[in-house]
C-alpha cells in the first residue's frame, strides 16, 4: 500500500469508527455494541497512554489508576461543586489533576527501576486510592461520587449515549494520533535512547531523570482525559477506578495487545473488554478466561497480538 | 584541558585510584597504560561522572566538575568509548548516532519527525569509521568490531573537546585495528584525547605522552620516548605485556 493509500484507509476507519452508533442503529445490539464500544476506547485511551511508560521509555508502573482516578474525581468533583457541565472546564481540571499527581509520583520514583519501580508506583497509587477511600467528605467515599453530569462542548450537549459515544471516540483518535506522532519525534526517539541504555543516554548528554519526569507527566494527564471520560460515560465514579484493579487491567491490556505500539494498547483494550463485558453474560468463568489468555502471552507471545501479527506477515512475505 | 588533583575512589577495599594527579594540556594525546585492574577504566567512570570520587577533583577547561552529573559533563564537551560496548541494541547504526547527534537539539522537540540533516551527519560519521552500507543494520547484529566502530562514530557525534577512549582497538581484527588508528590519528588536532589502550603500537602511534598507572596511582609519565625508557614501566607493565603476547 502506498503512503497515501493508508491514510486514506486509516481516515475511513477512523469515520467509520466515529459514526458507528448511526451506521449500526438497525441493529438489535446496537445500544449495547456502542456502549462497550464505547468503554473499550476509554480504556484504550488508557491503555495507550501506560504504554508511554511500558512501552516507550521502559518504566513499567502498576499505579497508573491513580491518574485515571484522579482525573475521574476531578471532572466529577469539578462538574458538582462548580455547578458546571462545560467540558473545556471539567477536562481542564482532570488533566490538571492527573498531572499534579503525576509529577509528585513521577519525582519520587524516576530514579528507580524494574520491579522497584513497579512496586513503588504501586505503593504510590495506593495512596491515592486511600484517600479516594477515606476522604468522605470530597469524594463521597466508599460510595463513590455518584451523579456525575455528562459534558456540554460549544453549546451541544453530549449526554445522549451516541453523542457520548462521538465524543469518545473522537478523543480516541485525536490521541492516538497525538501519541503517534510524539512516539517519531526526537521526543520519542530519546525515549526510546532511554528504554534501550540509559547509561548511554546521559554520556550523550541527555538529562534522563527529567525526560522520564515528563513522560510519566505526558503519561499521567493522557491517562487523566480517559478517567475523565470514565467519569462522563458511567456518570460515576468509585474509589476502585484509582485501585489496583484498574491499574493491573491496563498493564495487562498492554502486554496481551504488544507495548511499545500504537495498535497493541487498543487491541489489547478491545481483547480484554470484550471478555469482561461481553463473554462474562454467555460463560460464567470469563475472568478464568483472562487469567489464561494473559499467561499464554507472558509465556508464549512476549510482543502480544501486535508480535504475532508481525511474525505471521513476516512469513507471509518470505518466500 | 583536563586537571585532576589527589582523585581517589576505592570499591571497599579496593583502592582502585589512590590519588591519582594528572594534568593533560589542550590538544595532547594523552595515553593512559598500566596492567589489569590499574583503575584506568575507573578514572574514565570519575572523569565522566558515572562514578563519585571518595576524594580529589577535576577541573575541565579550567572550571571544577567535580560535582557535575554525568549529562551536565558531555554538554560541556566530554564524550566517550566505552570498554564495554554501550549501544542501542535494537536500533540501526543510524538510530544510534543521530541520538548522538540530537543531544545538542536536546530531546524536548514533538510532533515533528526528526531532522532529515540529524540522519545525514550520521550517516556521514558511519561513513568515516568504515560503516558505509550498514547504516539499517541493528547495532546488536553487527559484529564486534563493527560495534567498536559504531562506538566511535557515537562518541564523535557529540563532537566533543575532550574523547575519552577506552581501548577503542579491543577485540578488533589488525585490520581494523589499523583502520581505527588512522581514523582516531587523522581526527582535528584540536581535540584532546585520552586513550587507554593495550595494544603499544597504537599507543606509540596515536599519543604525545603516556601515563602508566599501576595500582591506582601515576608511577611515570612522560613523552612516549622516555616511557619507552623506563625501567619500571617495563617491569610492572611493558614487560608483561610482552610475556603474554
Ligand atoms: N564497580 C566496581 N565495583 C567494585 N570494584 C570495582 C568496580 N569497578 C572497578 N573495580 C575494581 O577496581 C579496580 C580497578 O578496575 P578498573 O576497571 O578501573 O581497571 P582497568 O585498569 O580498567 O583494567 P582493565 O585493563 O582490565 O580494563 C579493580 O580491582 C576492579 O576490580
Ligand atoms: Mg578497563
Amino acid at each position: 500500500m502506498t503512503r497515501a493509500a493508508r491514510w486514506v484507509a486509516l481516515a475511513a476507519v477512523a469515520v467509520g469508527l466515529v459514526t458507528f452508533p448511526y451506521w449500526s442503529a438497525a441493529w438489535e445490539t446496537s445500544r449495547f455494541a456502542t456502549t462497550v464500544l464505547r468503554d473499550m476506547l476509554v480504556f484504550a485511551i488508557f491503555a495507550l497512554s501506560l504504554d508511554i511508560l511500558v512501552g516507550h521509555a521502559g518504566m513499567p508502573s502498576l499505579g497508573h489508576a491513580a491518574f485515571f482516578g484522579g482525573g475521574a474525581y476531578a471532572a466529577g468533583i469539578a462538574s458538582q461543586r462548580l455547578g458546571t457541565d462545560q467540558l473545556p472546564i471539567t477536562l481542564a481540571a482532570a488533566v490538571l489533576v492527573a498531572a499534579l499527581l503525576a509529577l509528585v509520583i513521577g519525582l519520587l520514583v524516576v530514579r528507580s527501576e524494574g520491579i522497584f519501580l513497579l512496586m513503588l508506583t504501586l505503593a504510590l497509587a495506593q495512596i491515592v486510592f486511600a484517600i479516594a477511600f477515606q476522604w468522605t467528605a470530597v469524594t463521597g467515599g466508599s460510595n463513590g461520587l455518584a451523579g456525575v453530569s455528562r459534558p456540554t462542548l460549544f453549546g451541544i450537549d453530549l449526554s445522549a449515549p451516541d453523542r457520548m459515544y462521538v465524543l469518545v471516540a473522537a478523543t480516541f483518535l485525536v490521541v492516538s494520533l497525538l501519541i503517534w506522532s510524539l512516539m517519531r519525534s526526537p521526543y520519542g526517539r530519546a525515549l526510546t535512547g532511554v528504554r534501550e541504555n540509559e547509561r548511554r543516554m546521559r554520556a550523550l548528554g541527555y538529562d534522563t531523570t527529567r525526560l522520564k519526569l515528563s513522560a510519566f507527566v505526558v503519561a499521567g494527564m493522557i491517562a487523566g482525559v480517559a478517567g475523565a471520560l470514565s467519569a462522563y460515560s458511567q456518570r460515576f465514579v468509585s474509589p476502585g477506578d484509582a485501585g489496583i484493579g484498574t491499574s493491573v487491567q491496563a498493564f495487562v491490556m498492554v502486554l496481551i495487545g504488544g507495548a511499545g505500539t500504537i495498535l497493541g494498547p487498543v487491541l489489547g483494550a478491545g481483547v480484554v473488554m470484550y471478555i469482561q463485558r461481553v463473554l462474562s453474560s454467555a460463560i460464567p468463568v470469563s475472568e478464568t478466561v483472562l487469567g489464561l489468555v494473559f499467561i499464554g502471552f507472558v509465556l508464549l507471545a512476549r510482543q502480544g497480538i501486535v508480535g504475532l501479527g508481525r511474525a505471521a506477515y513476516a512469513r507471509v512475505r518470505a518466500p | 584541558m583536563i586537571e585532576v588533583r589527589e582523585l581517589r575512589r576505592s570499591f571497599g577495599g579496593v583502592k582502585a585510584l589512590d590519588g591519582v594527579t594528572l594534568t593533560v594540556g589542550d590538544g595532547e594525546r594523552r595515553a593512559v597504560i598500566g596492567p589489569n585492574g590499574a583503575g584506568k577504566t575507573t578514572l574514565f567512570n570519575v572523569l565522566t561522572g558515572e562514578l563519585p570520587p571518595t576524594g580529589g577533583d577535576v577541573r575541565l577547561a579550567g572550571a571544577e566538575i567535580t560535582r557535575l552529573r554525568p549529562w551536565q559533563r558531555a554538554r560541556l564537551g566530554l564524550a566517550r568509548v566505552y570498554q564495554r560496548t554501550e549501544l542501542f541494541a535494537p536500533l540501526s547504526a543510524r538510530e544510534n548516532v543521530a541520538l548522538a547527534v540530537a543531544a545538542r537539539a536536546g530531546p524536548y522537540r514533538a510532533f515533528r519527525a526528526p531532522p532529515r540533516s540529524e540522519y545525514a551527519a550520521a550517516d556521514a560519521l558511519l561513513e568515516r569509521v568504515g560503516l558505509a552500507g550498514r547504516e539499517n543494520a541493528a547495532a546488536r547484529i553487527l559484529s564486534h568490531g563493527e560495534r567498536r566502530q559504531l562506538e566511535l562514530a557515537v562518541a564523535l557525534a557529540q563532537r566533543p573537546r575532550v574523547l575519552l577512549l577506552d581501548e577503542p582497538t579491543a577485540g578488533m581484527s589488525p585490520a581494523e585495528t589499523a583502520r581505527i588508528t588512522e581514523l582516531i590519528s587523522g581526527l582535528d588536532r584540536a581535540l584532546t584525547i585520552l586513550i587507554v589502550e593495550h595494544d603499544m603500537d597504537v599507543v606509540f602511534r596515536l599519543a604525545d605522552r603516556v601515563s602508566v598507572l599501576h595500582e591506582g596511582r601515576v608511577i611515570a609519565d612522560g613523552t612516549v620516548s622516555e616511557i619507552r625508557g623506563d625501567v619500571r614501566v617495563h617491569d610492572v607493565y611493558l614487560g608483561k605485556a610482552v610475556s603474554v603476547a
